[in-house]
Parts: structure tokens; sequence; C-alpha cells
């Protein structure tokens, strides 16, 4: 589809969109429920917070927009501590930054429903997680003579679900500083505006009209090839941007974010993809945000399935429980700025510290891994310091071909499209003979029998698989050696591998059952039923009318054709059946 | 053919049928009891004209006072702006001159302008006359018609007279004389910003 094609029917879609939200009428797909004020809002934002400082109370949320979108105090208390820099950081001018904190209560909205469809659309890393909230922050710190603290701060923050970090980003680059000059008729306007957006659709180009300007971005799909961006174009007019075009919605800029790393950048992917406990300590939030994110998504396409954090403060509710020093240190990624932690994570595995990031992209010098015991003051060196030894040999080549990028250099976005595709080939070369092994647990075709119990999928054996590495291991599609087996017998006691393999045995499962399904409907069963006992056709029908509900209520991968041939074979056998039986069971398990 | 992308902006008085003028040439359809606007809400129409694709990005903007001081974000990059006012109501003409100062002050250099005099259905209750408002808007160089959103009189006209007086390329758009040159206006005074 042309760029052009794709832009006018989203144009047509957005008025279509808002004539409907004017008739007050449900123009989504699947739409459960007719359309409210606010809903189109709610789909991309919970609220948008202002954080200020009063003298007396400290960081205090001065506005909440929507006045009833619902936080709880701990909540607010949360966002007021994560929407400032640490009291050490300087961050003089405007910083931009992310975090994530856990929900403190469960809520529900009238959308729910049409969300969690676009959800099924998402690759699993853009899947929200329903316990936690990211808020995207704006801070502002400039010096004003006229306020009695002598500066102003402020902070405009937007609370959402979603994680598309780019995309809030750019929003907020575009809204914050008008925010700041404007006040509250701009925040009510921005709002409005945000709530006649077409919904986050996945796979659909999309406009965002915002105070005078248009976002167009694009929602990837679980069915994107994995490292493929869409580019859309922006326009400019009179020398002015009238519209932004997004190439990505929530990539970060990988290089510049490993580049103070560059030479453990293999380490840490293996640290990542095993769920090791990481800390980040970084001179401000908006470097822990940028690099807790780019390690999170260095094992892309796979999930990152434990908490991160990519700003984190001693005021966090979490704070006690991540580290205490009874237990274990949790298999967590933290990002924090205050001095402090260095002593409070004097004990944990693995620390990256990192000092500020230039633009210009500067590789450092030092390559060794530097000792724990080393780590004390907050005046340590930039640096990974750890004891952990790579199951993997170092991948040279990576490292030469960025730093020759460098010498020549090579614009950042390049540097980081290698660098991704880097990671996004070394974690494929260690996924697929995991894919390749758990889809050999399924069982055959065959072994299907329409009127028995579906087969069990086999059992995952360790030791099976392993036996498979000999020659379909990751040697077919990459040169890097090392201790392979040693990686995957870690990986698998990780939270990432549950978190993988989980969903991929109820698809499994799910298939079973279709497929199951499928080879019921193709059996006379009808004949069956006349020569069996009365009792044996009743149970017969009842289990059929029980499959059609499990078809629908979990989504099985059913095609309509089957469904209906389905319904068709019930009622014929329910009319065979005597009279009284026939009101009894039309009755029962309505479909 | 070309698509070209156009942003227009619609200013003026609160009431005087901005949102309505939008409506009749985006939906082709008229609301009576219409809500006031809240900040701007922004909708797209694509006309041909001649050979190319005219795609208008159209921000309708809330005449109300208090969301007067985000009027910038809306005529910022706008090929052309729409100032509307109510025949009815000689006020919204006092306050469409205001908004013609302000473009020049702050608007784009060429910004095409379009006066539009509205509710022109309503000629018993007339407070100003069509004659003052074209001298006026002919002083400008700016466009002027008389619309009536609810009988959908002269609004398709309104924009092909828009897409007329557009520079033919965004590249070069001082080639085209028909632009409306503000800046150039010898009775204006120079005023530094802010």
């Amino acid at each position: 589809m042309s760029v052009q094609e794709q832009d006018q029917d989203q144009g047509g879609d957005l008025s279509a969109g808002l004539r409907s939200l004017c008739k007050g009428e449900a123009p989504v797909p699947g739409g459960c429920l007719p359309l409210l004020p606010w809903d189109r809002f709610s789909a991309w934002l919970h609220c948008v917070c202002v954080v200020g400082f009063d003298l007396e109370l400290g960081q205090a949320v001065e506005v909440i927009y929507p006045q009833h979108s619902k936080l709880t105090d701990k909540e607010k208390t949360s966002i007021c501590y994560l929407s400032f820099p640490d009291s050490n950081s300087g961050c003089l001018g405007d910083t931009q930054f992310c975090f994530r904190f856990r929900q403190s209560s469960s809520r529900k909205f009238s959308l729910h429903c049409l969300l969690d469809q676009f959800d099924r659309d998402l690759p699993v890393y853009l899947k929200k997680d329903s316990a936690y909230y990211y808020g995207y922050v704006y801070f502002r710190q400039v010096q004003d003579k006229t306020l009695k603290r002598g500066y102003f701060q402020k902070s405009l923050v937007l609370i959402s679900k979603l994680p598309y970090i780019h995309f809030f980003h750019t929003l907020l680059g575009q809204i914050a500083p008008e925010y700041f000059e404007k006040n509250e008729p701009f925040l009510e306007a921005a709002c409005s505006d945000v709530d006649r957006w077409p919904p986050p659709v996945p796979g659909k180009t999309l406009i965002l009209p915002i105070m005078g300007v248009l976002i167009k971005l694009r929602i990837p799909t679980c069915h994107d090839k994995p490292g493929t961006t869409q580019i859309i174009q922006s326009t400019h007019q009179m020398g002015m941007q009238i519209s932004i075009a997004l190439p990505t919605v929530h990539e970060v800029d990988l290089f510049r974010c490993f580049c103070p790393v560059l030479f453990h950048i293999q380490m840490l992917w293996e640290l990542v993809l095993l769920g090791e406990p990481l800390v980040v300590m970084a001179p401000s939030p908006c470097e822990s945000s940028e690099t807790v994110l780019a390690l999170v998504s260095c094992i892309s396409p796979l999930k990152y399935c434990s908490d991160f954090r990519p700003y984190f403060t001693i005021h966090d509710s979490e704070f006690k429980e991540y580290t205490t020093r009874t237990q274990a240190p949790p298999s967590v990624i933290l990002g924090v700025t205050n001095p402090f932690f260095a002593k409070t994570l004097q004990h944990w595995p693995h620390i990256i510290r990192i000092g500020d990031i230039k633009l210009s992209g500067e590789v450092p010098k030092q390559v060794k891994v530097k000792k724990l015991k080393n780590l004390k003051t907050l005046d340590s060196k930039p640096g990974v310091y750890t004891s952990y030894k790579p199951y993997l040999n170092r991948d040279e080549e990576i490292i030469k071909q960025l730093q020759k990028g460098v010498q020549q250099k090579r614009p950042a976005e390049a540097q980081s499209i290698i660098l991704r595709r880097y990671f996004l080939e070394l974690t494929q070369s260690f996924i697929i003979p995991l894919e390749r092994y758990v889809a050999s647990l399924m069982p055959l075709q065959k072994s299907i029998s329409p009127l028995k119990s579906p087969p069990q999928l086999k059992q995952f054996s360790q030791e099976d698989f392993m036996k498979t590495l000999e020659k379909a291991g990751p040697q077919l599609t990459s040169r890097l050696k090392g201790d392979w087996i040693g990686l995957y017998r870690h990986f698998l006691k990780s939270v990432n591998f549950d978190g993988w393999f989980r969903p991929r045995r109820k698809e499994m499962t799910q298939k079973l059952e279709a497929l199951h399904l499928e080879a019921l409907c193709n059996e006379d069963l009808l004949f069956w039923s006349q020569n069996h006992t009365e009792v044996e056709t009743v149970d017969l029908v009842l289990k059929l009318k029980n499959k059609l509900l499990q078809t629908d209520r979990e989504h099985l991968p059913v095609n309509a054709d089957t469904m209906e041939k389905l319904q068709m074979h019930i009622d014929s056998i329910i009319l065979a059946l005597p009279e009284d039986l026939q009101g009894i069971l039309l009755k029962t398990g309505t479909t | 053919m070309a698509l070209r992308e156009l942003k227009v902006c619609l200013l003026g008085d609160t009431g005087v049928g901005k949102s309505s003028i939008v409506w009749r040439f985006v939906e082709d359809s008229f609301d009576p009891n219409i809500n006031p606007t809240i900040g701007a809400s922004f909708m797209t129409k694509t006309v041909q004209y001649q050979n190319e694709l005219h795609k208008f990005l159209i921000w309708d903007t809330a005449g109300q006072e208090r969301f007067r001081a985000l009027a910038p974000m809306y005529y910022r990059g706008s090929a052309a702006a729409i100032i509307v006012y109510d025949i009815t109501k000689e006020e919204t003409f006092s306050t469409l001159k205001n908004w013609v100062k302000e473009l020049r002050q702050h608007g784009p250099p060429n910004i095409v302008v379009a006066i539009a005099g509205n509710k022109c259905d309503l000629n018993d209750v007339r407070e100003v006359m069509e004659k003052d408002a074209k001298d006026y808007a002919d002083s400008i160089h700016a466009i002027f018609v008389e619309t009536s959103a609810k009988n959908a009189i002269n609004i398709n006209e309104l924009f092909i007279e828009i897409s007329r007086r557009i520079p033919l390329t965004d590249t070069n758009p001082s080639s085209s004389g028909k632009g409306f040159k503000l800046r150039r206006q010898p009775s204006v005074t120079k005023r530094s910003c802010c």
C-alpha cells in the first residue's frame, strides 16, 4: 500500500470517527458499549498530571486532567516523587524521561474489551501489563527570581498503560513547552484533542491531531516481520512543520544508550535474557530511563517478563521489597540516580554506571569489566561492575563495525539500526532451536480422534531439548562460539523462559482443540448417534454444546464454517431424539 | 496527480458559525444545536483543483476568549486562514479586524486570508453591510464571501477560491502574486513582537 493511500484511508476514518462521536454511536469494530466522552481519551491515556513544588508540602500533584480520573493516594505519591529528578541531579532547563509504577488498585473502564482486542494483535513486547502504568515526564527547571524558591520547577506527566515510549516522548515535546506558557486552557484543549483520536489499532496508520500539528504513526502488529520499520513522511509548509511522522512508536535510540557500555553489550544481552538483577546508576532520570528501556528492548522480539523501573527512587513503594538484604536481589532492572543507592544496592551482582551520555557518541576506551568491590562511592568510574562470566565468546565484529561507524561519523540512527539488527539476530539464533523443539511437542494430526478427548501436548523435557542442539542448535544461524548449552540451561530456569513458553503452550493447546473440533465436524455424527444409546447421544450433544461455548469464550482459532457445521450437527441430532428430550436439550447451554 | 496537504485554520468570535461552516464543507450537514468547540477540532477534506489534489487539514478553533492565546498554534504553518464573522452582529466584525491585525504581526508571511460573513440567510436582522465588509476585504487583498452554513450558500466556493489563491508549489511560494502579502502593506506600522 502506498503512503498516499494509507494516508487517505485514515483521513476518512478519522472523520467517520468524529461523526459517530458526535452522534453518540460506537464507530469502532467490536465496540462492546457505546462510546462515552473520555472513552477515546482513555484508550490512550489514563490521565495527565501537573506536578509542582510547594514550599510547605514539597512535590504535589497540582492538576489532574480529566478531573474525574481515579488515582489512589499511593499512586499520587508515587507520581509526585517519580516526576521530579532526585535532588542531586542538576537538570537545569528541560528534561524528559519516563518511569513505571505499580497500579495500586484494579479498575475497569468501558473500553476494556476493545483494548483487549487490540492487545491480541500486538507483538508480545508491546502488550500492556495490567499491573503497571507508565509515566512520561517533561520536567522544566528554570531560574525565576519572582518565586520564593528562586526556581520554577514543574512537570507535565502523561500516565498511560501503553509502552509507546517514542510516541509519548514526541507528544510531550510538542505540547509541554506550550503548556508551561499557556496553562489550563491549553491542557483542556490538548486533552480534548486526545479525546477525538482514533483508537490505537495495531497495523493501521493513525493520524493524531494535537494542538495544530498532526502526528502520523503506525502501531506494530504481531504479524510484522521483526526488524522492519515502515517509513511515513512528514509534511512541512511555509517552513513550519504541520505534521510529524514517527518511524517508530516504541523504539529507543539503542546506540546512544549503549554507547557508554559498548564493549559489554553482548554480556548485557545475556544478563537481560537470563533475567539477572541489574541496576543502572546514572546522573539523571533521562539517562537512567533510556538505558533501562534499551536493556529491556535488546532481547526483542522476546518479552522481558520481570519488573523494570526506568527511574526508581528511595520513595518508591517497592523500595523495601527490592532492596532488602534478607533475600537474594530480585529479578528486576532498576534505573536510579540517587547516590544513596550505591550503598543500598552494593550487594547487587550486576551494576552499570554511566556518566553523561554524549550526543556525539564517543566510545569509551575502557574494555575491562570492573570488580564489584570497587564500587563503593558515588564518584566511581562509569562501566559495568560484575563478576559474571558470559557464556558466549564476545563478537568482536560488531564492536569493530560500530567503532568504524563512529570514526566515519555514521549517523546515530544508522548505528542504532546496525545494533538493533545485531541483537535481533542474536536473539533469533537463540530462540529458533527452542521454537523448533516446542513445535515438536505437538501430537501428530493422525492421533486426533474425533470421538475421544483431544490428545495432550508432550511435556517439555530439558534433556530432549538439549539433544536437539547438536544438529539444530544456534550454530546454524550464528557464528558465535561459547557455552550455548550453559546459556540455555540457565535460561530455562528464568522468568523470561516461563513468560515465553506459557503463552506458546496455551496457543498450541488451543490449536489442538481447534483441530479436534474440525475432526468432529467431518464425522457423520447423526449416523454415530443412531448406533448408540440415547444416554450416549445426549452426552455427545452436551459435550458438543460445551465445545461451542468454549470456542467462543477462548477465541479458539476455528473458522466460522466449522462452527456452523457443528451447530448443524447438533441440531440434526437433537431433532432425531424423542420430543421431550428435544425440549430439554434445546434449552440447555444455549450457544 | 499530486497530493498537497494544506493546513487551514478558522478564526473568529464565538458563535459566528466556524464549526458549522466546516461541517457543511466536510459532511454537507448542519446542526443548529452544536456545542462550543474546546481548543480546536480537526477535520480533513480532499478536493481536486486543476491537476492537483488539495487535502485541506482544517483546524476549527474555539472562539471563546479563554482559548484565545492558543490561536498561534493553529495559524502557525497555515496556508490559509478563514476569518468568520456573523453578519447579524456588528461586534463580531470588530473581532475579525483584530484577527487580521494579529495575523499580520505573527502569522505566516504568505498566508491566504479569506473573510466569511456567515448567517447571510438572516438578512432581516443584518448589522454588517455587505459593501462595508467587501471594501475592507479588498483593502487587505483578502477573499470575501457571505456564507450560510445553514442553507449551504458559498461554502464550497469559499474553499475553491482558497485553492485558487494558494501559490502553485510549496518550494517557491513567492513566485505567485496571488498570496496575501500582509508584510508589504504600506499602512502597516512595524511592531516588534511581544
